[in-house]
This record gives structure tokens, sequence and C-alpha cells, in this order.
């Protein structure tokens, strides 16, 4: 499972990929601190990590993270290779799922950086920061683990990848212009950690969707192997 | 060892493979041949645990694949059809990779892999990008892959598909070499190959296996004994009289005319009798001059051919 991990991580750093990733979240971060800390003049950084997460940033991110990770193993057929090495399907899986996810703390780690900046005129509110940092991680982990479950679905990263972009519009956006579906949304219980708390009820809830999605996944790759 | 106990697969109502069972002993090599189709990679890729079949069980080592799958997986290299790569892995990368997934230990891991790779003749271009490898080099790449960490059998699915002639003798004698300690099963289509190679030949048709024996033993299952090629000078014809002469001769027909004026004629005896000697005294009677004489080879492309043909008038 190691080795599968490290090969996505150095997939990430020699393809564009990463750094297509990092780029869109630091373009994003770094004009809406711009339009915050120089225009308005406020040393608040919830309001940027809630603009990132819903105006197209995560939008773009995850799925360009996760679209080929196991729809391209397939489409090249190197499944093959792995699916018959002595790791679990479990653990090829949670490999490419974790891989991910440790790529996704390479931007925050970023927002040090801007953290930093504001430091110089005055201390931002440092639990806030904190808590805003963990709610965008675990929203970004939950929709990480979709973007397995759509990769593991189709043999091709774009449909993959599109299914991500609309499973992230839909638990971002249509709740917000459907009311009736806004028991659906992701966003408003990640609107609690912007707020500094951190909120328990919420967190189970990210990470059991994370497991949820991980579980379709491997029941869809066992039913694929028995059925193909 | 790999024990394939009557192992099914079916994909809805079609049954790809019906009831195969067969056992692979160590440090033997079987071949699996067949038409397109006929069930050989569906079968290898049961065997390496990649699909899971319908029924049956397959047994590699003592570990049930369904029971004990990552330890029936660590006892085998696998190469699959079409040699899957990661185009964006050096050739060193992507065997170290391997190796890392099939569990080899840190300590002497780059040993082992340069070893494969010098096994494979890739030393030099080691470090070259695999997107930018010809066919043949694939084809090898993907052959360290398998074997790198010395797993005890070998699956390999046509494994010199896209080779130059060159290549080709040389990865059979890699496969002959490792068959002395590893248990290989291989597919191919190109039969020669085959009988050069395995030890043992299992056909499979249609799902099910038609012929299993040695290369040898399937060859002289065709051959028959009562036919003969003659090669003669026979300026005054008198081949057409000789029918009467030697008793057991049943046809003679004119095969071609050379361009010596020499004639190549097929001889069919009525019974399994060697009439050679009969003909060579005859001959030599009537003036007629033998420039060669002999008997048919069969080879392994007529065995299959008769069998795979027996098979499909079922």
């Amino acid at each position: 499972m190691i080795a599968i991990i490290k090969k996505e991580l150095k997939n990430y750093f020699f393809s564009p990929i990463g750094y297509v990733v990092i780029a869109i979240f630091l373009f994003i971060f770094s004009a809406v601190f711009y339009d915050s800390a120089i225009n308005t003049g406020t040393t608040d950084l919830t309001s940027i990590f809630l603009f990132v997460a819903a105006y197209g940033g995560l939008m773009f991110m995850i799925p360009l993270l996760t679209m080929w990770s196991i729809a391209g193993e397939r489409k090249s057929g190197t499944d093959q290779l792995i699916m018959t090495s002595p790791v679990s399907m479990l653990g090829v899986v949670m490999a490419k799922f974790i891989s991910a996810v440790i790529f996704i703390i390479i931007p925050l780690i970023f927002t040090l950086m801007y953290f930093g900046i504001l430091c110089h005129y005055q201390v931002p509110d440092i639990p806030t920061y904190l808590t805003s940092m963990l709610g965008f991680f675990l929203l970004s982990m939950t929709y990480i683990a979709f973007g397995i479950l759509s990769s593991s679905i189709t043999e091709s990263p774009i449909i993959a990848g599109i299914l991500t972009v609309a499973f992230i519009f839909a638990v971002t956006w249509l709740p917000e212009m459907i009311s009736t579906l806004s028991g659906f949304s992701l966003m408003n219980p990640f609107l609690n950690f912007l707020m500094g708390k951190i909120d328990i009820a919420v967190t189970v809830m990210f990470i059991t969707l994370a497991i949820l999605f991980i579980l379709i996944t491997m029941i869809i790759m066992q039913r694929r192997k028995s059925v193909k | 060892m790999i024990e394939v106990k009557n192992i099914t697969k079916k994909y809805g109502n079609f049954v790809a493979v019906d009831d195969i069972s067969f056992t692979v002993k160590d440090g033997e090599i079987v071949g699996l041949l067949g038409p397109n189709g006929a069930g050989k990679s569906t079968t290898m890729n049961t065997i390496t645990g990649f699909i899971e079949q319908t029924e049956g069980n397959v047994v590699i080592n003592g570990y049930d694949t369904l029971k004990r799958p990552k330890r029936a997986k660590s006892q085998i290299g696998y190469m699959p059809e079409g040699v899957p790569l990661y185009d964006d892995l050096t050739i060193k990368e992507f065997v170290t990779y391997m190796a890392e997934l099939k569990k080899v230990k840190r300590k002497g891991r780059k040993e082992k892999v340069q070893d494969m790779i010098k096994k494979t003749g890739l030393t030099e271009m080691q470090n070259k990008l695999i997107k930018n490898l010809s066919r043949g080099q694939k084809q090898r790449v993907s052959m360290a892959g398998a074997l790198v960490g010395e797993p005890k059998v070998l699956i390999l699915d046509e494994p010199t598909v896209g080779l130059d002639p060159k290549q080709i003798t040389e990865i059979r004698s890699l496969i002959k070499e490792l068959g002395k300690e590893h248990t290989v099963i291989l597919s191919s289509h190109i039969l020669s190959e085959v009988s050069q190679i395995c030890d043992r030949v299992i056909i499979i048709n249609k799902g099910k296996i038609v012929a299993e024996d040695t290369p040898e033993n399937l060859e002289n299952k065709v051959s028959s004994n009562n036919v003969l090629y003659v090669t003669v000078e026979d300026t005054e014809n008198k081949i057409e009289s000789i029918k009467e002469k030697i008793t057991g001769i049943k046809e003679i027909k004119l095969i071609e005319t050379n361009e010596d004026k020499t004639k190549k004629y097929m001889i069919t005896g009525e019974k399994d009798e060697d009439l050679r000697k009969k003909i060579f005294t005859e001959f030599a009677k009537e003036g007629i001059t033998i420039f060669e004489m002999k008997k048919p080879e069969a080879t392994l492309e007529d065995a299959f051919m008769k069998i795979i043909g027996e098979g499909g008038k079922e």
C-alpha cells in the first residue's frame, strides 16, 4: 500500500496535475486575499477559505486529483499489475484515497504564507484560522472519497472528472438554488468551522460520508472482479 | 505447483471457461494454446486472481486464490496480455515499483531490480521513459516486472508477441532457463514456440480443454504412417504402372513438377504399413531414380488444427 501511495504522490509531482491543482488554489486564494486584506483591510482569512471551497476552487482541484486514480489504471490496463500484486482491494483503494488526501494538505501549508503576511500588521485569530483549515481539509477529504468512487465507475478519466464536478456542484450550489434540497448542502455544515468551532457532528458526518464512498468503491470493484 | 480445479467462468449466459481442471507441477513449463477467444486469458486472469471464477478453485503452492488471496498472489509473477505499463516512469522506476508492490525487502531491493534489468537486457536504457521504448523493449520491461521478487510461479500471457526474431530467441531461452526453477504457464498462438519451450501443452477451445499432452505426443497422434512423399526422375512416366506392381498402394498422386523435370508424388498406402523398402526396390527395377523419399512430418500445427477441428464439429 505504501508503494502505491509513494507512486501516486510522485505522479502528482512529475506530471502537471499536481502543479495545476496548487496553482488553482493559490490563484483564487491570492486574488481573494488581495481583495480582503489590501482593499478591505481585514485580517480575516476564513472568508477566503469559503471562497476557495465554494467558488470553483475545490470543484476543479478535486476532480483533477482523483479522476485518473482508478479510471486511468483501467484505461491503460495497469490495474492488472496492481490487482494481481499481493495488495488487498482495500489497500489499493485506500492508497489512492490517502495519496490525494496527503496532497491536498500541501496548498493548506501554503496558506501559512498569507498568515505570515497578516501577522506583520495584526495577528489574525489563530483558532479560527486552524478550524477553517480543518474544515477545508475534511470537506476536501469527503470530495476526494467521492472522486475515487466516480473514478472507479468508469474507464474514462474525463467522465470520472465530470461526475465529481457535478457532485461538488450539487452539494454546494443546488441547495442554494432549490431550498427543498438544503439538507444536502455540505457547504452549510462547513461554515461552522469558519466560525471557529470544531463541530463534532459535522466532523463525524464528513468522515462517515468518506467511508461510505470508499465502501461503495470497494463494492463496485469487487463486483467488477466477479462479473468481468 | 498450480492446481486448477473445475474452473467455470460465466459472463451472464456466456460461458467463457467451462469446467477446466489441470495441474502444473513445480519446475514445469506448460503452454496454453487455443484460438482467439478460447478462454486462455480468462483462465490466466483467474489464476492470477485478477478476476474471480464463477465456480471452482485455484490453489497456488497450497494457497487458495479466494481464501488466501495475498499469499497466493505473492507466489505469482504475471505478465499480462498487451503489456500494460506506466508510460511516465523510467524502466528502473517501474521495476522498482513492481518490486515494492511485491514487498521485496528494502535491503537488497536495488540489487534485485538491477539483476532483473540485466537479465532482460535493459541495463543501458534503464533511465529511459517507458513511453519512448519500442514494443520489444516494453515487452522486456513487462517481463522484468513479472520476474522481480523471484516469484515461484510465472504466468506469461503471449510473452513473445511483437518481438523481432532475435529478441524472440532471447526471451525463449530466458523462459526455458526460468523454467528450471519456476513453474511457468504461458499462452501463445505460435505453435512452434510452444513445442520448443513447453514440457506440456494444454489446448483450449470454446472454454474447454480439448487436449493435454507433451508436444511430441500431440504431433505423433496426428502423424499418419501410410503417406509418403517421393521425388523421382521418371522420363518415361513408368510410375503409372507401378501401382499394380506393389501391393498395398492405394493412390499415387502427382503433387508438383520441378524445374529439373523431377516430379514429386504423394503415395498413399492402403494399410498402416511402411512401404519404403518395396518402393525403393521396385522403382530401381523400373529405372525410376529416387531423388528424395520422406514421411510427412506432423507438426503441432497439424495436431492443433485437427484437434480444434474435431472440437468444432461437436
